[in-house]
């Protein structure tokens, strides 16, 4: 990197915003000198202390500087007419907050928690849309892909063939930049670290076409053949946080060929909302020397990637009017049944939006992160209704306890339209407190709550200008949401009814009966959700995977040799049942290939396995007969998966014939339904192959049920001792799915939060509505006490008002939430339980505990009270 | 003393100005002060006592030359008034009659004391 030489940049500038804030708030006349005289110091203190010193002085001082007289002029206010007025309106919100402070918790309390939520789905929302937008060329940088036909549909890929990377640098003067990228396993060596590794050749290009600024190093060393650029990630994995540059470091790229890079550079820590990275780069022209074989000019072989820069996206147009050319040559190198369609480019700053429908190309999808946004939204939405309802509620019905206030004031002159603007203005500050705890709630809670569930940074900040804009928008929503109709509905009633003493209201408003029945519709589709979620967790966890993955250990091999020693060494373990050799390995790889019947073309996985993989495995034969145990048997007879049985519309597939790169084979036996990988990917149709001995990479065993650890640790000490050299790559079958059962546990953890939330708002609200009616009836009942009425005749006279209110919201929730779990569970799982009244029964079942729960607290408090003491009130 | 309202600090302030003469602008007084209080001030407290004094009369104000230090900024150049002297003057001679009216023993006391502190 070149070091600033302009003296200004090499002393560092003071922070600009401070200075912006100060622009905004200090008297116009005074600014120059004061600007001045900061900076001044600034400089003064940098030459005294370090700048990151100064810089906080500076801040720190600026912030000290907004003192009365110094900012522009704020006593114009107090000369308005309805200054008084206002400050009369806060004081009354304050007093009237502290009066209740039960109502005051249940509002305030309320907001926040919804609030807070809204504040999380802000951070989560603008992690999501951040996606890989911190590349500074997103617009100009287009991935290339073609489609192709496939099984009548056409679909799009992301990988390109090799030739065309150098091609379109020469043939086109508006390509600026192209580099090309393949992802090789490696093995990695450094001292006695020896790891796995997956390493990524490409163009010295790469890293000015991507944004990856260097923590150490030099960018441009790419073009450098002996070069390899880290990322922190390995950096650190490897050297600590010692700065590596200058190192050597030993690339094994297979049994016989490895050679030592040196690194000449290592990169930033990546932004978290990223989809595209690396681990190792290195120049791509190494293919030279780690694989010989390696033809750059081949058509028919693909690389992983191929981008290109232009200088204008508008220069797409006529390049890719240019493409049909390659098409051709394409083609013509490349067998019928792989011919592709059409060329197209795919912009940096939208493929990882695209990225789910694109085949085999580099950048991971977002789509997902984009339908959470979408349901947490609408959850946020929900939950910042019931808070509101909440609110209205209370405000209807205890305005009749400041029908005198209101009175009052109309009798004094207030017009209808003062008194509203009182009343949000109320309201205003109310949700101020709320959006300040709820600020504070998303900060502090919700958001390290979430990170921590998935274990990423969103990298929510304060002083985030959108944040800024969407709070005081989220106030005034939610201000003027909840406010207007109670507002509106008080300053409704005339001067004399309510000096009188002839109005009467709040309890029999039906709005608030809507109100409340809304939100218990709400707070029942939350339960259920929260209980299917739950019960289609345990349901997963306990569903098979249609083959024995508890009993099976794997373990990744080099070679044949590498096998056939292992596999001698674990024969030899009493607690080793059954060994299986084989190429691919159920959840771990396989093969894409594409089958020929005389009508149609057919795309299925392959995985080429041995005679014992599916006793092995425990897979399971559904009709016909596995693979014969000799050499040389069944090199042309496959096992299919009953779905690609069921896809073909076989009545019989045993003996049917199809080609696979003009080789016939016949299908001699069908396996029963298995997963591959997790439950949220779809079983896809698969054929099974014998596989040649040289091909062997995995070697599989069924261990004897309870000694699976056991047998692991023996593996691995016999992995030492076979090859120190070769790192250990084995595992349990049951952990290929990875991270899969966390991910559905954390749904369901998820959901029940929210579904908490949802509760104890509606009960909440519940709660303050029963208390403020039964302080109002308190005459009424110590009446009923004084003549005789029991605890029954109370009980029943409370809940009664509410009976038919229950009864409604649950007849109209409980078949709402059924078909929204139905719809939701179908959207996010592919594979789930069967869902039934049940969960909705359970849902229900919770809701009315905990409802009569709240009602009863009420109906203790009447029972318990004295009569006298309610009699003499007033 | 009675209607002039200058507090202790603004006193200090206007003494700096007084004494720095054509350098009396924000930092050199905020420097001086400093040096001689042997304690820090922030630019916020000089400012809005510069800004009061100025209010009251005390002080008159001129931009004066800008430097590059300053990122082309001019200073602001303050003035203390003849009233400002006069002030002054008045109440340097109240104390001063003030001490000379504590007996001399107690005085040298209280000076010893003071000092102390």
């Amino acid at each position: 990197m070149i070091r600033p030489t302009d003296p200004d940049n090499y002393l560092g500038k003071p922070p600009g915003w401070p200075l912006r804030f100060l622009r905004l708030f200090v008297k116009k006349e005074y600014l120059e000198e004061i600007e001045g005289d900061m900076e001044e110091i600034f400089r003064d203190n940098v030459e005294r202390v370090s700048l990151k010193r100064a810089k906080r002085i500076y801040t720190w001082e600026m912030l000290k500087l907004l003192r009365p007289i110094l900012l522009k002029n704020m006593e114009g206010i107090e000369k308005l007419n309805q200054y008084g007025m206002f400050k009369n309106y806060f004081k009354v919100s304050l007093r009237g907050l502290m009066k209740n402070p039960l109502n005051s918790f249940i509002n305030i309390f309320g907001l926040a928690a919804a609030i807070g939520i809204c504040v999380f789905l802000y951070a989560f929302a603008q992690w999501t849309f951040s996606t890989d937008q911190f590349h500074k060329n997103k617009n100009e940088v287009f991935l290339t892909t073609f489609f192709a036909d496939r099984d009548g549909s056409l679909q799009q890929y992301g990988i390109t063939p090799r030739p065309l990377g150098e091609l379109l640098r020469h043939d086109f003067a508006q390509i600026k930049k192209v580099c090309r990228v393949e992802d090789r396993s490696v093995v990695v060596k450094y001292d006695d670290h020896v790891f796995n590794e997956r390493i990524r050749y490409t163009d010295p290009e790469f890293l000015e076409m991507f944004t990856f600024p260097l923590k150490w190093g030099v960018s441009s060393s790419l073009a450098d053949v002996n070069s390899i650029i880290l990322s922190e990630k390995m950096s650190i994995k490897y050297f600590g946080e010692e700065n590596p540059i200058g190192q050597s470091i030993l690339i094994r790229f297979d049994k016989d060929r490895s050679k030592a890079f040196k690194i000449t550079g290592v990169a930033e820590d990546f932004p978290t909302s990223r989809t595209i990275d690396f681990a190792f780069l290195i120049n791509f022209e190494n293919f030279r020397t780690s694989d010989p074989g390696y033809n750059f000019h081949d058509w028919s072989r693909l690389v992983n990637a191929t981008l290109i820069q232009v200088g204008h996206p508008d220069d797409l147009k006529s390049i890719e009017r240019g493409m049909d050319k390659y098409r051709k040559l394409q083609n013509e190198a490349v067998k019928e049944d792989r011919a592709i369609s059409s060329f197209a480019f795919e912009p940096l700053a939208t493929l990882h939006k695209r990225s789910e429908n694109i085949a085999d190309d580099i950048s991971r999808s977002s789509d997902s992160n984009y339908t959470s946004v979408l349901f947490l939204s609408i959850i946020g939405v929900f939950l910042l209704a019931l808070a509101c309802f909440n609110y209205i509620n209370i405000a209807i019905v205890s305005a009749a306890k400041r029908l005198k206030e209101i009175g009052v004031r109309k009798s004094i002159g207030a017009t209808r339209s003062v008194v509203i603007l009182q009343f949000l203005i109320e309201n205003v500050v109310i949700t101020c407190f709320a959006l300040i705890l709820g600020l504070l709630l998303g900060w502090t809670v919700v958001i390290p709550w979430f990170e921590n569930l998935w274990h990423f940074n969103m990298g929510f900040r304060l002083n985030d200008f959108n944040l800024w804009i969407y709070l005081p928008t989220l106030l005034l929503i939610t201000g003027v949401a909840s406010g207007i109709y109670p507002a509106f509905y008080i300053s409704r009633f005339e001067v004399v009814g309510i000096l009188k003493g002839s109005v009467r209201f709040g309890n029999k408003n039906p709005l608030t009966k809507i109100f409340l029945g809304v939100q218990l519709v709400l707070a029942c589709i939350f339960i259920t959700m929260a209980v299917a979620f739950t019960q289609n967790t345990n349901y997963l966890a306990h569903r098979g995977w249609g083959y024995n993955q508890d009993e099976a250990l794997y373990a990744v091999v080099p070679d044949q040799q590498a096998y056939e020693k292992l596999s001698a060494l674990m024969t030899r373990n009493p607690n080793v049942l059954a060994i299986s050799g084989s190429a691919h390995h159920l959840g771990k790889s396989q093969a894409t290939t594409v089958l020929h019947f005389p009508d149609r073309e057919y795309e299925a996985d392959q995985l080429s396995v041995d005679a014992n993989y599916f006793e092995t495995m425990g897979l399971q034969l559904e009709a016909g007969r596995g693979f014969n145990d000799y050499d040389g048997s069944d090199k042309q007879a496959v096992v299919v998966n009953d779905l690609l049985v069921k896809n073909m519309a076989w009545e019989n597939a045993i003996g049917k014939l199809f080609r696979i790169d003009s080789i016939q084979y016949e299908v001699i036996g069908v396996l029963k339904e298995f997963h591959s990988y997790s439950f949220s990917k779809p079983v896809r149709p698969t054929i099974f192959r014998v596989a040649a001995k040289e091909d062997y990479r995995f070697l599989s065993m069924k261990v004897r049920s309870g000694s699976e650890v056991e047998t692991y640790k023996t593996l691995q000490a016999g992995w030492a001792a076979l090859f120190p050299e070769t790192p250990f790559n084995a595992g349990f079958q049951e952990d290929v799915w990875g991270f899969y059962y966390q991910e559905i546990e954390i749904h369901g953890h998820v959901w029940r939060v929210f579904a908490s939330v949802a509760v104890a708002l509606a009960s909440l609200g519940l709660y303050g509505l029963v208390t403020l009616n039964v302080s109002g009836r308190l005459k009424e009942f110590s009446i009923r006490k004084v003549l005789g009425a029991g605890v029954k005749n109370i009980a029943a006279n409370i809940i009664n008002q509410y009976l038919i209110l229950f009864a409604v919201a649950l007849t109209i929730g409980a078949p709402v939430s059924y078909i929204l779990i139905k719809l939701l569970i179908d959207f996010a799982y592919k594979y789930h339980m069967p869902v039934t009244f049940w969960s909705v029964s359970i849902g229900v079942g919770i809701l009315v505990f905990i409802l009569l729960a709240t009602v009863s607290t009420q109906i203790r408090k009447v029972v318990n009270t004295n009569p006298v003491n309610g009699l003499k009130v007033d | 003393m009675k209607k002039t309202k200058l507090g202790e600090f603004e006193e200090l302030v206007l003494l700096t100005v007084a004494c720095l003469q054509e350098e009396a602008y924000g930092v050199e007084i905020k420097r001086e002060l400093e040096e001689r209080l042997k304690e820090k001030l922030s630019v916020g407290s000089i400012q809005s006592a510069l800004k009061r004094m100025e209010q009251k009369g005390f002080l008159t104000s001129a931009f004066g030359e800008a430097t590059q230090k300053r990122g082309g900024k001019r200073k602001r150049i303050y003035t203390a008034t003849p009233y400002a002297h006069r002030i002054l003057a008045d109440m340097k001679e109240i104390r001063a009659s003030l001490w000379n009216a504590i007996p001399a023993v107690i005085g040298a006391r209280l000076a010893h004391e003071l000092k102390a502190i």
